[in-house]
């Protein structure tokens, strides 16, 4: 046999341009990295100013964190702050464990749907589920009436700290849930086995095995659970409101707006607070997350289907519980906002038919300021979403799959807007866009809010896209460098193809988040540039709740939608790469 | 100690069958190994004896006691079987140090503390690690921790012991120690044993007895030899070791013994024992086969290839256009030579 002879003209070398790669990475890494940390500079220099920084003549001045510790009424905000969080993230934690053990490791009828079912609290826009609880069970919520005017029974206080706690708990309780369910499922079944093999009946495996292995992922998502308390704004401005029950967050809101000067500095102060307390919790989260190595079970894992723990007699009862906590929870809640939305006003003296309107519906197609916040936020939520995740998507390669000198900033700067208070961020973003010429661009439009939403939301799409990169082996990367290829071109070609499903689910979740989210926007919206969240904010204060009703539950329905033709892109493209 | 009983076990996920009528008895003291490929349903058997999988149909059974009885509805959960265990990954808890773990099961039975203690600190002496019971699991090597998964089930001196491929964690030179040490402690202790692997040197160095399964099925069960030896299924022979067939017609031979003439030997093979039909097939392992030089007795040959593999030769001979391998001990040029299959090397195979 003769050898064949290859007559194409190779070059020796493929061309890279090498200076356009670095320079696009610095580009990408100074952006990610300003966008993120530049609010906070003026929220802490304002925090320090005599005066706000738009009034002439302020010097530099504790008076800001003065005012502020003087006021009784912070204080009693810091307490109740701390009752409600302690509360629900005991509960949260032990709920969302309970339920985690029950869904994955028992066989408890239903645990599948269950498993679903659970993180519905998580894609229902937050606005909506607390209005939904407001018409059901707040203080003239149709089942209170009906319990305590018609059948004169002693009732529970939604707008109490107890009962801000309930739905506080309802809320964050997904976030423990899913924690410990990721944990329950990276641990070797085998470990129950042996337990059980040594004699272990049920709840010993569960007390003394099941339980203390998850000693990390319970810690992690309680200290998690116990900063999202600390911030959380829409629980005390919706449930509160009535007995003027103020939290940390809603704190600040207030004084914001109806202060005699607006804007006065130890707003910025409080925040300045705030994310110092947060900031602490997360560098202790993750210094325990680090130091909790022996709890990684060694061995690789059990494979084939293993009889889950037997729950005997207590099957359908705890089946039974799961059911009603989340009809009590989600799905009444959710019918009573559709209801809302339809009737003049939602009471047990006159029956709902009666009082069947189209008028809040026809206030959501007509009324301009409705109208323009459902077309703003589809806007940025679509819009901002995308750029979001390419931008992100960008970053991510930066920051783990390149050399880029800076790249170790991009990860923290990636997972921080998420880490610190939505509102702290909306008010640093207001003095970014004050002080800074480049800000004034953006500060009366929508691009200020739309910058304000994506910044805050950049490390949802982070969280879903790095795992997926770690996945993808790095022979890959140095195969296509071996064969030429320049960063760039690695990129491209090699690393965000093999990206497309988890950049279609980080638009998903990106899309839906910035529907609902609003906490960073409250100090940005000006007439003209609403959105969702804050319109409902301002109509629900001034009385209006029908029209609200009807917003939530058209966020409800787009939220569905997305989430329906996600899941078919998704399959779509994971069946086209297999 | 009592005698492990397994009777028709059947189980199917969906259109899979797992276990296709799996049964065998475990004497007393005995350690018996279930020996096959990936998915052939050693590891579901070992879970359904240990209570891990319930099996559709069948019958398990530990001395006098039932563990399962599908007809008539017998199930006894996993904790109450009383059983050692030692898992693929070993399963040591890793919230627990290493004396923690050995106690555990003794704890479950309220055995007083004193004595846990004491019995804790013998079993790892048993296994070798009395130095280690304060350490944490993760802070031991895999040989180390395989132990201690060890000590943890017979701690509370269990009726059976089943082991779940406890080597295939460890690295080749480990695995040999740790085969011989775990073979010592068996006999010592006297466990009735049930071992379950992929790797036929464990099997064959280890067992009592060899069960070989495929497919859901015992496709042979005897002592190691018989086994080797006497394959009688074709996948048997081959999972063994390394192995020829030859097919051809079969002829009676003298003294009971059969004679299968075949394109490559027209003269004829002897090989041991009747076999019914006028076709057959018979094995013959490579180190069984006589390869000489060009001037020997036998069938005329070529050697095609040779590799050497420190205690013998590994030769590649062709025969016609039929290709056969050998073992031997001694060097060999390429090119012409004689090769014989002596009398009693083959066996029949379906």
């Amino acid at each position: 046999m003769t050898a064949m002879v290859t007559t194409l003209e190779i070059p020796a070398a493929a061309r890279r341009p090498r200076a356009p790669a670095a320079l696009g990475q610095a580009l990408v890494s100074v952006l990610v990295v300003g966008l993120v940390a530049g609010p906070f500079i003026p929220l802490v220099y304002s925090s320090f100013r005599s005066k706000p920084v738009y009034l002439p003549g302020g010097v530099f001045s504790l008076g800001g964190y003065r005012t502020l510790f003087a006021d009784p009424a912070y204080w009693t905000a810091v307490r109740n702050t701390l009752l409600f969080a302690v509360g629900t993230t005991v509960l949260a934690v032990a709920g969302g464990t309970l339920l985690a053990i029950l869904c994955t490791r028992t066989n408890m009828p239903g645990r599948r749907a269950y498993g679903l079912l659970l993180m519905a609290p998580v894609v229902i826009p937050p606005l909506g589920l607390i209005v939904g609880w407001t018409a059901i069970y707040g203080q003239g919520g149709y089942l209170t009436q009906l319990l305590s005017r018609n059948l004169h029974l002693p009732v529970w206080n939604l707008a109490s700290i107890p009962g801000m706690t309930a739905f506080g708990t309802v809320v964050t309780l997904p976030v423990a849930y899913l924690t410990v369910r990721a944990s329950l499922s990276g641990t070797d079944a085998s470990l129950e086995d042996a337990a059980r093999s040594a004699g272990a009946g049920l709840l010993a495996v569960v007390r003394r095995i099941t339980i203390p292995m998850l000693r990390p992922a319970i810690l992690n998502c309680g200290i998690l659970i116990f900063a999202l308390c600390l911030e959380i704004l829409g629980i005390p401005l919706f449930l509160g409101g009535p007995s003027n029950i103020d939290f940390y967050a809603s704190y600040l809101y207030r004084s914001w707006n109806q202060g005699g000067t607006p804007d006065p500095p130890f707003v910025s102060a409080g925040a300045v607070l705030l994310l110092v307390v947060v900031s602490l919790l997360l560098v202790v989260r993750a210094r325990l997350s680090g130091a909790e190595q022996r709890f990684v079970a060694v061995g690789p894992r059990g494979g084939g289907a293993r009889r889950p723990l037997d729950l005997g007699r207590w099957r359908r009862p705890a089946s039974a519980c799961v059911g009603a906590f989340l009809t009590v929870t989600c799905l009444i809640p959710l019918l009573g906002l559709v209801l809302m939305s339809f009737v003049r006003v939602l009471t047990t003296l006159v029956a709902p038919w009666h009082l069947v309107t189209s008028d809040n519906w026809h206030a959501v197609a007509t009324d301009p300021a409705l109208r323009r916040s459902i077309t703003h936020s589809l806007l940025i939520a679509a819009g901002g979403g995308a750029v979001s995740v390419a931008l992100v998507a960008v970053a991510a390669l930066i920051a783990h799959r390149s050399r880029f000198p800076l790249r170790r900033l991009i990860a923290p700067a990636l997972i921080y807007p998420r880490a610190v208070p939505g509102v702290i961020l909306g008010i640093g973003f207001f003095w970014t866009y004050l002080m800074f010429t480049p800000g004034a661009l953006v500060r009366n439009n929508l691009w200020g809010e739309a910058i304000a939403l994506c910044v805050r939301n950049l490390t949802l799409a982070y969280v879903v896209i790095q795992p997926s990169l770690t996945r993808i082996g790095e022979e890959l990367d140095r195969a296509a460098r071996a064969a030429g290829a320049g960063w760039w071109h690695i990129a491209r070609r090699v690393l965000l193809p093999l990206l497309r499903p988890a950049l279609l689910a980080a638009f998903v979740l990106m899309f839906i988040t910035l529907l609902g989210d609003y906490d960073p926007v409250v100090f940005l919206q000006k007439p003209g540039t609403e959105i969702l969240g804050v319109t409902m904010l301002q109509y629900w204060s001034t009385g209006v709740q029908g029209p609200v009703a009807a917003l939530a539950v058209l966020q409800v329905v787009l939220v569905a939608v997305v989430l329906g033709l996600g899941a078919r892109a998704l399959r779509r493209v994971t069946v086209a790469d297999a | 100690m009592p005698e492990i009983r397994v009777l028709n076990l059947r189980k199917s996920f969906g259109t899979t069958t797992v276990l296709d009528g799996i049964g065998f008895t475990v004497h007393d003291k005995e350690f018996v190994t279930l020996l096959g490929p990936s998915g052939c349903g050693k590891t579901t058997t070992l879970m359904s004896i240990a209570g891990f999988q319930t099996p559709d149909e069948g019958v398990i059974a530990v001395g006098d006691e039932v563990f399962v009885d599908r007809r008539a509805g017998i199930d006894l959960p996993a904790e109450r079987r009383n059983l050692g265990i030692v898992f693929q990954s070993y399963a040591l808890w890793p919230h627990m140090t290493v004396a923690q773990n050995v106690a555990f099961p003794l704890s479950l039975r309220k055995v007083d503390k004193r004595a846990a203690r004491e019995r804790v600190a013998e079993v790892l002496d048993l296994v070798e690690l009395g130095a280690h019971g304060g350490r944490y699991p993760h802070q031991l090597s895999g040989g180390q921790q395989q132990r201690v998964a060890l000590a943890r089930a017979i701690a509370y001196s269990p009726k059976v012991l089943l082991l779940d491929e406890p080597f295939s964690n460890l690295d080749a030179k480990l695995r040999e120690r740790a085969r011989d040490w775990l073979k010592h402690l068996q006999l010592s202790l006297g466990l009735t044993t049930v071992f379950v692997t992929h790797d036929r040197d464990e099997a064959l160095a280890m067992s009592d007895r060899v069960l070989v399964m495929n497919n859901g099925r015992v496709l042979r069960d005897g002592t190691a030899e018989e086994v080797y030896h006497e394959p009688r299924a074709r996948f048997v022979a081959q999972f063994l070791g390394r192995c020829n067939f030859l097919t051809g017609r079969v002829e009676s031979g003298p003294d009971g013994t059969s004679l299968l003439r075949t394109p490559a030997f027209p003269e004829g093979i002897v090989v041991a024992g009747a076999h019914p039909g006028p076709e057959a097939t018979a094995a013959v392992r490579p180190h069984a086969v006589e390869l000489l030089g060009p001037d020997a007795d036998g069938v005329e040959a070529s050697v095609l290839e040779a590799a050497f593999l420190g205690d013998h030769y590994r030769y590649l001979v062709r025969i016609g256009e039929y290709r056969i391998e050998a073992h031997a001990p001694h060097r060999i040029a390429s090119g012409p030579a004689r090769l014989r299959i002596p009398p009693g090397a083959a066996v029949f195979v379906d």
